[in-house]
């Protein structure tokens, strides 16, 4: 399944980049009709932890009193928001760093405005990290040579991260195989033993930890101490045409993910609205960071990793995708 | 012997529910990936009680519906259009064969393209998937078409329209009859899978968020309605087929027997 996903989101990159180029000016007009002032917007996102502050923003009134409207759409990750930002269905997604710079390099018209997530910085008490199976006789990142490995997406941010930490910790991360399996299955994968490590984050992350599941390496911390995992984005066209709008969104959502970061316990009540994560999970969830600003020193690391390791057909121009 | 049947019914449905607590139970599979009946059941009580559930009930039946309708419509009046009119038969035979096969769900990044994640891409999929097998049994439906009975009504001059309604339809219906059936299933099962892939709003994209949040019994509970919804669309379209066709001897062959 993850496969299929990740086929039909290479295939629909192709799709958009000619859409684009025919299609003119014809979709940029249509949701974003004003009416007394206020200016109403879609935001595509995928219904997870990360993107709480948004829904906290709202609820405070962060969008509204900038005269700005948020439509909040859920899709099933980025093979239906990257496209569906580039064609114009959506103003604003939610994307992770690696996907926004392959977008880029693949030539598909984004531009990151305004912070999503981070790493927390902290080995061993991140959002996402590498786990084994109770009583595993792997230890550390360097033993996952030779062993099957599962991460959510190929080519993609997590890949770039465990071969880091596979690196760091003195292994050959080409000695790994990597298997392409979706974060909720992971913790069953990992129990039954169909794989021997898996990159998970939350909240599949907690339910592996309580199933005894020991975390080996923190590979978002691997790759920068406060690595900017997510961002949200636009469209350079819908950039250009409505530079105050995009303006508007960047401020409401700097102050969101600021009210977000210090206010943990709102936070988890926010995210029942628009998940299903059961109370006993939510509690144990390790919350990401959500810092205001996006750290281009962390991003810059994760660019060089993906030109290592070939997920780019060019590097990206950071100055044009970064806010 | 219908009261056997049913009972037969209820029973193999009661071992099945009493097999699937069991399993769980006696540690064959792990309670966490696979909860027990009774978990699913008080997940789905949960469910019921929300009121979020059944605007994605909703949302989903809409699609069905309305993605149904339209293909089923469609289906008939260009499969009886391409029947009545030999040299666009032919000229549209291949293209139809390569259409045909091509899977719905290819279809996606197309319809997020188009559409975002909305109902009108749930729409695009179940239309594309169902119009064809509504389509293909309307066109066996007319090569069924007794040519002694064409012949007959072409010499007493029938003109087209008449001959469509009066010869041609009768022996079709049964066939369109069928690919509505199928078409009715096919659409279920493209709606909720958009919805789950896409998630365009429904039961589809909120099995999507059980699975994503970890909450393993209520994506069972949720998986269970579905195939309910299934089973009643099942039921409720072979009643309208035995009713529509009531006159034909298919059925009334059943009857009597």
């Amino acid at each position: 399944m993850r496969r299929l996903l990740a086929g039909l989101a290479a295939g629909s990159f192709l799709l958009t980049t000619a859409a684009c180029g025919s299609s003119g000016d014809s979709g940029s007009s249509d949701k974003d009709a004003s009416s007394g002032g206020t200016t109403t917007v879609k935001l595509g996102l995928i219904p997870i932890v990360d993107v709480a502050p948004v829904y906290l923003g709202v609820k405070q009134g962060f969008y509204a009193e900038r005269g700005l409207e948020l439509t909040i759409t859920t899709a099933q990750g980025g093979a239906a928001i990257v496209p569906g930002v580039t064609s114009g269905q959506f103003q604003f997604g939610f994307s992770n760093m690696t996907s926004l710079m392959v977008a880029q390099s693949n030539g598909v018209p984004v531009r990151a405005i305004a912070n999503g997530i981070a790493s927390t910085g902290l080995q061993g008490k991140d959002f996402g990290a590498i786990t084994v199976k109770k009583d595993s006789p792997i230890k550390s990142a360097r033993e996952l040579e030779g062993k099957k490995v599962a991460i959510n997406t190929l080519k993609n941010i997590n890949e770039s991260a465990v071969r880091e930490s596979v690196r760091k910790a003195g292994g050959d991360p080409d000695k790994v195989t990597f298997v392409e399996l979706a974060f909720d299955q992971m913790p069953a994968a990992l129990d039954g033993g169909q794989i021997d490590a898996a990159m998970v984050v939350e909240p599949a992350l907690a339910t592996v930890k309580s199933q005894g599941g020991v975390e080996i390496a923190s590979p978002l911390v691997d790759v920068a101490p406060h690595l900017t995992v997510a961002m949200y984005f636009t469209s350079t066209r819908y950039q250009q045409q409505h530079p105050d709008v995009v303006k508007k969104f960047q401020e409401a959502t700097a102050e969101s993910l600021a009210y977000a970061d210090a206010h943990p316990d709102e936070v988890r009540q926010v995210v029942t609205t628009y998940t299903k994560i059961p109370a006993a999970v939510l509690a144990k969830v390790t919350l990401p960071k959500w810092p205001a600003d996006a750290d281009r020193a962390s991003i810059e690391a994760l660019e060089k990793l993906g030109e290592q390791d070939g997920l780019f057909k060019q590097t990206p121009d950071l100055d044009q995708l970064l806010p | 012997m219908k009261g056997l049947n049913t009972a037969l019914g209820a029973a193999g449905l009661a071992a099945f529910l009493a097999l699937g607590e069991a399993v769980p139970r006696l540690g064959l599979v792990k309670e966490a990936y696979f909860p027990p009946t009774s978990r699913i059941a008080g997940a789905l009580g949960d469910e019921l009680a929300d009121e979020a559930f059944w605007t994605a009930l909703g949302d989903t039946l809409t699609g069905w519906a309305l993605g149904l309708t339209i293909a089923a419509c469609a289906g008939v009046v260009v499969g009886v259009l391409l029947a009545v009119v030999p040299h666009l038969r032919e000229a549209t035979a291949s293209t139809i064969e390569f259409l045909r096969p091509i899977p719905s769900v290819a279809l996606i990044p197309l319809a997020v393209l188009l559409y975002g994640t909305e109902l009108r891409s749930v729409l695009l999929l179940v239309v594309y998937a169902s119009f064809w097998q509504v389509l293909i049994q309307v066109l066996y439906g007319v090569r069924d078409v007794d040519p002694v009975a064409e012949e007959t009504a072409r010499s007493y001059g029938l003109g087209p329209w008449a001959r469509v309604r009066h010869v041609l339809w009768p022996t079709a219906l049964p066939y369109v009859m069928t690919g509505v059936r199928l078409a009715a299933a096919v659409a279920l099962i493209l709606a909720i899978t958009a919805e789950l892939v896409i998630g365009a709003p429904g039961l589809g994209s909120r099995i999507a968020v059980a699975q994503t949040s970890q909450a393993v019994p209520d994506m069972y509970a949720l998986i269970v309605v579905t195939g309910l919804l299934g089973l009643l669309i099942n039921v409720g379209a072979r009643s309208v087929e035995r009713r529509a066709l009531a006159w034909h001897q298919s059925v009334r062959g059943e009857v009597a027997v």
